[in-house]
């Protein structure tokens, strides 16, 4: 099973490079880190900010980045299969579909990898003297590690009914876009009970508050942080339901659609 | 001989269309069964039923006494040159069969490689990225990858489409050479004269059920005709009418 995983991996990462399609992603993540901590760096008002505060704000925007990126390029690594035709012919072969999905979700986690590890020197760079740059860094891959695979797992779940990339990812961006822009508003807005609610099931808005919670108030060990990392993992829970679903259904229907 | 494919009352619908219909045939060991019918019969649907990809509503199938459910055990032994085309297009044509050889779990992926490439005219154009290929060239790799993992059954619908008359004649000379070595091979056509030259027996469909099966010879004589083409118009239109 394993040597499976590794050559659909393989395939996949050879892809992403062949084609350039990561290494765009890649560079574009790079230059949105570089303008972000130089304008968090210098610019006269931004600077003002508390370096605490900043770093809430760059955390944020690396999650952000990220996760976008990790949409875009997950919605297109199964449907691409249909689109193009080469699902029939991997699936004449003993390759099972665990072994295609978690090969695909490898190579998803291998993107996240990649960009977390571009992230780093920024995250060095703005969190120096704040003692917080181990806690800053941990978070950070933690919970990326943890919505890269809740969205990565919701973007294949949508991936075998749709096998069309253009669906999957509408799907999925306005999926992300229902999470985020709640979690974005502020305190005022979150005030009423639907919106308490929402906010305490919302696992962007719990990475958002977990996130303040540690580089702002300081509160930076797992215990503090048990009640925002709970419907996080909670979100991945569901969405690993939704993939074993739609796997199953996808695993009886036959490849083809129907 | 014995039986290596077996289709025992399968069935297949899409929605309210009944692509296959109670369909029943069996396929000896060391054949080249041609499988023909007219267009929207339900060749294509009966071959991926037959190798697993689509799941009959009702039936049964056995390939080499295993149902086809068990997908470990038929993967290894049949190859398919199915009806998709797609490649990846950014592979080279030593990438792909390497990478499929891999999937199959072959040993000496770099021999088994090279030799099929010389089989398959492709040795010149192996670092070629796929994307450049023509039709023809994509098809003939698309063979190579069937072949890959040496089966004993091998599946082919419409394997000769999109090549020159040179290259129909290679793959018709590769196919004589591997059923000759003993590999059955279901082949499915549109080409007449193709299936009429190289398969011992034939099946054909039409709306998805059998309408006749056996010898060209036994057909012939039963439908008092003198070639293939007579024979199957006779039958499809019978049928139809």
């Amino acid at each position: 099973m394993l040597k499976m995983i590794k050559h659909i991996w393989l395939k996949d990462i050879k892809a992403e490079i062949y084609t350039w399609k990561s290494l765009v992603w890649l560079l574009v993540t790079s230059i949105i880190f570089s303008i972000t901590s130089y304008l968090l760096l210098t610019n006269k008002e931004l600077s003002l900010l508390d370096q605490t505060e900043m770093l809430w704000l760059f955390a944020k925007i690396i999650i952000g980045t990220i996760l976008l990126i990790i949409i875009i390029d997950a919605s297109a690594l199964i449907s691409n299969e249909f689109e193009n035709e080469t699902m029939e012919n991997l699936f004449l072969t003993p390759l099972t579909t665990a072994d295609f999905v978690l090969g695909k979700l490898l190579t998803s986690i291998t993107i996240w990898g990649i960009s977390y590890l571009i992230s780093i020197p920024y995250m060095i760079v703005t969190s120096s003297g704040s003692g917080l740059t181990y806690a800053f860094m941990g978070y950070v891959a933690f919970f990326g590690t943890l919505a890269v695979l809740g969205f990565t797992m919701l973007i294949f779940a949508l991936s075998f009914p749709y096998k069309s990339m253009k669906n999957t990812l509408t799907t999925s961006f306005v999926v992300l876009l229902a999470l985020t822009i709640p979690a974005l508003f502020s305190t005022t807005l979150k005030n009423n009970a639907l919106a308490k609610i929402f906010g305490q099931i919302n696992p962007i808005d719990n990475i958002f508050s977990s996130l303040d919670n540690v580089l702002v108030d300081y509160k930076t060990s797992i215990g503090q942080n048990l009640t925002y990392i709970i419907p996080v993992l909670v979100f991945c829970i569901l969405m690993l339901f939704a993939l074993l679903v739609s796997v199953r259904i996808f695993s009886r229907r036959g490849i083809l659609k129907d | 001989m014995n039986e290596v494919i077996s289709a025992q009352c399968i069935s297949k619908s899409y929605g309210n269309i009944k692509a296959i219909d109670c369909l029943s045939f069996s396929v000896q060991r060391g054949d080249f069964f041609g499988f023909l019918g007219p267009n929207g019969a339900g060749k294509t649907t009966t071959i991926r039923l037959l190798t697993g990809i689509l799941k009959p509503d009702d039936g049964e199938i056995l390939i080499n006494n295993h149902s086809v459910r068990n997908k470990k055990e038929v993967a290894k032994v049949i190859g398919v040159l199915s009806e998709s085309r797609g490649f990846y297009d950014w592979m080279t044509g030593e990438e792909y069969l390497r990478f499929f050889a891999a999937l199959y779990g072959i040993e000496n992926k770099e021999q088994t490689v090279e030799s099929i490439l010389d089989e398959i005219g492709l040795s010149d154009r192996r670092r070629s990225a796929i994307g450049t290929y023509s039709r023809g060239m994509k098809q003939r790799l698309g063979f190579g990858r069937s072949i890959i993992n040496n089966p004993e059954i091998l599946f082919l619908d419409e394997p000769t489409l999109g090549l020159d008359p040179q290259g129909q004649e290679d793959i018709q000379n590769l196919l004589t050479k591997l059923n000759k070595k003993g590999v059955t091979i279901f082949y499915s056509s549109h080409l007449l004269h193709e299936v009429s030259h190289l398969c011992s027996v034939i099946a054909i469909i039409n709306h998805g059920k059998l309408v006749a099966s056996g010898t060209i010879e036994a057909l012939q004589e039963q439908t008092k005709s003198t070639d293939l083409r007579d024979v199957f118009l006779t039958l499809t239109h019978a049928k139809n009418d």
